[in-house]
């Protein structure tokens, strides 16, 4: 059994596995075996977790769609981390979430500064007045 | 005419601006290879999820949902999306000015549409001429844009659209048709028009937890991000191109402006040794 993590950077991870686990919050826990009918789920924040003999990652998953045709599980992922355990997986997420949104904030904080420098500029050289 | 060392400043003031719209034109050549490549690589993603819904709509008749209805429009909502940073020629520009003209046509009072905007530019733009926002604080159109950067505000227009708040979507961007030709265009987000029922011929069905509804309840929102995503996607491949072309021209035109200096830098030159020299032999004549 084969499974591929894709989102939009490209494709986290595309290995072999012996089972997955799929979990979300919004509609609890179910397992996949080699051999299993076709199915479609969806996870909004939850994790994928991987077996393969004795090795097992946690992967966790943002706004995606788990996909099972012929032994071949696709989830295509809004955004994924990979982990050793669930909560360090979690962890993860959110230290990268977090430091996301206040660089955003920095990033704004710069840019409306450059602006007022830009427009203070401009009427100081009188640029644009030929 | 000016003197010599006034126009010998401007020379090199001239080639130093032209030395940093090279090196811009090289920066945005290299991005813009990098955005086409990640715009392409999307495209795949997007058609997966496409296919899904489009056959739980195929298989499952009874499946409905309100993001799928088109209703009577009297509230529209618009995404503009635009980049952070100026210096790319008329790309901000043309986008801003075909909604400024749509917006004066197309509706009387304020109250009829509300403006979400990614891109600094544009949130500058909406906060100039006092159209209302939806977004508090201006979405960072950065070069490896991601979904949380854009999240807070999709997911507000979706539970507007839901709320009954807006019954229309439209996004206003750059389409990129090839390096020198961006297009402005537009986009109707919601309602969803773009899926059509058609039966997906991997297998003979499909297993769906917990439910058909469910699995479109939570897959609607994702395809909607997902087409924003690919659109932001397309909008920045827009943008390093025009940076680029933008900078070629203005390198270009740098050199002119530099042939034409030098052309006045020596003319002055010549002019200043006639001078002296008629000096000289004046004062010569004199002596003698």
């Amino acid at each position: 059994m084969k499974i591929i993590i894709v989102t939009p950077e490209g494709e986290l991870y595309n290995e072999e596995v012996t089972s997955v686990v799929v979990s979300s919050a919004n509609n609890g826990e179910y397992g996949i075996l080699p051999g299993h009918l076709p199915i479609i789920s969806t996870i909004d924040t939850g994790y994928v977790k991987m077996t393969f003999e004795k090795l097992t990652y946690y992967v966790v998953i943002v706004n995606g769609l788990v996909q099972q045709v012929h032994d071949i599980i696709t989830v295509i992922a809004q955004d994924a981390y990979i982990g050793e355990s669930k909560e360090a997986a979690f962890e993860n997420l959110f230290a990268i979430r977090k430091a996301r949104i206040e660089a955003n904030r920095q990033r704004n904080v710069e840019l409306a500064m450059a602006e007022n420098e830009l427009k203070k500029q401009i009427k100081q050289t009188g640029a644009g007045n030929l | 005419m000016s003197s010599m060392r006034e126009i010998k400043n401007r020379i090199t003031a001239t080639s130093k601006t032209s030395q940093i719209t090279k090196a811009m034109n090289m920066v945005s050549a290299s991005k813009l290879r990098k955005a086409e490549k990640q715009y392409r690589a999307f495209i795949p993603t997007k058609n997966r999820i496409k296919a899904v819904l489009e056959d739980i709509l195929a298989t499952y008749i009874d499946v409905t949902h309100p993001l799928l209805e088109p209703r009577e429009t009297k509230k529209t909502g618009y995404i503009l999306v635009t980049s952070d940073r100026g210096l790319a020629g008329p790309y901000n520009n043309n986008l801003l000015k075909t909604f400024k003209t749509f917006l004066h046509e197309n509706h009387a009072s304020n109250d009829e549409f509300i403006v979400g905007t990614i891109g600094y530019k544009a949130f500058s733009f909406c906060k100039r001429n006092k159209i209302p926002m939806i977004n508090t604080e201006s979405v960072n159109s950065r070069d490896d844009v991601e979904f949380i950067d854009f999240q807070l505000m999709s997911r507000s227009f979706i539970k507007y659209y839901l709320e009954h708040k807006v019954d229309k979507i439209v996004i206003y961007y750059n389409h990129y048709v090839n390096t020198l030709t961006q297009k402005v265009d537009t986009y109707t987000l919601l309602p969803i028009s773009t899926l059509t029922k058609k039966k997906d011929n991997q297998v003979a069905e499909f297993l769906f937890e917990p439910s058909p509804q469910e699995v479109i309840n939570h897959l609607l929102p994702i395809y909607l991000e997902n087409t924003l995503y690919g659109i932001i996607l397309d909008a920045k491949t827009s943008e390093h191109a025009a940076r680029m072309t933008a900078m070629k021209n203005a390198s270009d035109n740098a050199e002119e402006v530099i042939t034409k200096l030098n052309l006045y830098y020596n003319r002055a030159r010549q002019n200043a040794i006639t001078k002296e020299l008629t000096d000289i032999i004046g004062g010569a004549n004199a002596v003698n």
